[in-house]
């Protein structure tokens, strides 16, 4: 067996592993710490399959910057404990995450079989580098999409730095 | 079985590189505390071995047999866990942080390094952040006031920090064209990065200060208001890991990382190449010179207030850091 077989088949096991701890954890704090396990594992996967920008991007975004705020938020509510699952809200989440597994199985398989019709072969990508491919698409073909995304990120951040900003007016108001 | 192969030799070489941390690491705390005594006019280590050269040793010695509390309250798992993930990331860096070019002894070539990806320089800061988790699960397992606050203090700097860091390296980045850390070594053969990066340098010295926990942010143990922060609660070998893995290894390896990216790696010093000094020698000069540099900073300057820390990170340094890339790019322009 190969290197990057015996480490995707731990990589996964331990993804999998991780996911069912997240839903499985009752304690809050270990579901997050099953969370960041489970993210590290696919990036891990995602190195095993030659992907290292998405794989440390990964890594650093998703394990790092994103759960950091979940684990602010839940480390500072005291006792913040799972409840039992009531059986009526699984009339809704039961279609619900069916509708959200069918999209995603559609989502990678397209990809997959479209990621071999581009003009990055895995041969042109071994030479250049992972970053050189993503970074000639991102700027290139889908420059408008990656525009209105950041543009999109823009408006998020000023809604929330509007929601967020105290208000000095009634301050100055409550103290003259 | 070249599977075995392969993984025999990455064994080796990486318990190599740990070891030496772990040797070094012992020795660094030595530096420090003489560093120490001396900015405070008093010797230091003395007693232990000449000049007090065996002190880490029987400090090494006073930690392993020390009695090992757990407090009758704490979440025991995360207890154990978190000083593994506080010191378990800060190794992981050594991964890929380059020592010098390889070279041949004996008929073997030797690659002084564990691995050369091209994303070296994104995997090295998404380790340094991910040791994060250690301070932030030790303050909640300890399940006590002062850990708690400390542990969430650490989160709120780190944050800021970890943002103005990703923009700072992004000078060097453009400059070499590459993510490699030992192509960004291989691009500065004829000027260091730190020609028109000087403000990108300037943040990630305040970037190191705060990630590590060295003193004008060490906001997440101040002693005088929060007991010990978020080793409050930690004994013996435990509590001994989480400042052999910040102050030590964290601040020797992200200094390493500062080298390559600003003064050139292994390359000699300028009008200083006809010395006939090897490359790794080059780069440990200059690896203590700038541990050397935070040692001074950490035992001259006073505290910061924890939201003048965060203020600083989101009005000053990122703007510095963003304004570096601006300066940066005119550079590439106009001389590359």
């Amino acid at each position: 067996m190969e290197l990057t077989t015996t480490g995707f088949w731990v990589f996964s096991s331990l993804a999998v592993l991780s996911a069912f701890g997240v839903v499985f954890f009752r304690n809050i704090i270990y579901a997050v710490l099953s969370l960041i396990s489970a993210l590290i594992m696919v990036s891990g996967l995602f190195f095993t399959m030659g992907a290292e920008l998405i794989g440390a991007l990964q890594i650093l975004i998703y394990a790092v910057a994103i759960v950091v705020f979940y684990v602010l938020v839940i480390s500072t509510v005291p006792e913040f404990r799972g409840k039992a699952f009531e059986t009526k809200y699984m009339l809704i989440s039961l279609p619900v995450g069916f509708l959200i597994f069918l999209e995603l199985a559609f989502v990678s398989l397209y990809g997959a079989w479209k990621s071999n019709t581009g003009i990055f072969t895995p041969e042109v990508i071994q030479e250049v580098g992972n970053i050189k491919a993503v970074a000639t698409m991102l700027f290139t073909k889908y420059l408008f999409p990656f525009e209105v995304a950041s543009l999109i990120l823009l408006v998020a951040m000023i809604g929330a730095i509007v929601i967020g900003r105290k208000e000095h007016v009634i301050d100055e108001e409550a103290e003259g | 079985m070249e599977l075995l192969g392969t993984v025999v030799v990455l064994t080796i070489k990486s318990l190599i590189f740990i070891i030496g941390m772990f040797l070094g690491a012992a020795y660094l705390t030595l530096l420090e505390r003489k560093f120490a005594g001396h900015v405070q006019q008093r010797p230091g280590p003395l007693h232990v071995g000449p000049h007090g050269f065996l002190q880490p040793i029987a400090d090494a010695l006073k930690v392993l047999t020390k009695e090992d509390l757990v407090p009758d309250s704490v979440d025991k798992v995360l207890f154990y866990l978190a000083s593994l993930m506080a010191f378990v990331p800060a190794i992981m860096i050594l991964a890929v942080v380059p020592f010098g070019d390889p070279f041949t002894i004996f008929g073997v070539e030797i690659k002084p390094y564990i691995t050369d990806l091209n994303v070296g320089l994104l995997l090295a800061l998404a380790f340094g952040s991910i040791s994060i988790y250690g301070v932030i699960f030790a303050g909640w397992a300890s399940n006590s006031k002062y850990p708690m606050i400390g542990g969430l203090r650490k989160a709120a700097v780190l944050i800021g920090y970890e943002v103005a860091l990703g923009f700072a390296l992004v000078g060097p980045i453009m400059m070499a064209g590459s993510f490699s850390l030992r192509e960004i070594v291989e691009a500065q053969q004829n000027m260091w990065f730190i020609i028109p990066n000087i403000l990108a340098f300037v943040v990630v010295i305040f970037c190191i200060l705060a990630e590590t926990g060295r003193t004008p942010f060490d906001v997440q143990e101040a002693e005088a208001e929060l007991v010990g922060g978020y080793v409050t609660e930690y004994t013996g070998m435990k509590f001994g890991l989480f400042p052999l893995a910040e102050w030590y290894i964290a601040t020797f390896v992200l200094s390493a990382i500062t080298v390559i990216l600003f003064f050139g790696g292994w390359n000699p010093l300028p009008l200083m190449g006809w010395l006939p000094i090897p490359a790794f020698v080059w780069f440990f000069i200059k690896v203590f010179l700038l541990f050397m540099f935070f040692l001074w900073v950490h035992w001259t300057l006073p505290r910061y207030r924890v939201d003048q820390i965060t203020e600083l990170a989101w009005k000053v340094m990122l703007p510095l850091a963003l304004a570096n890339i601006f300066i940066v790019a005119i550079w590439i322009i106009i001389f590359g």
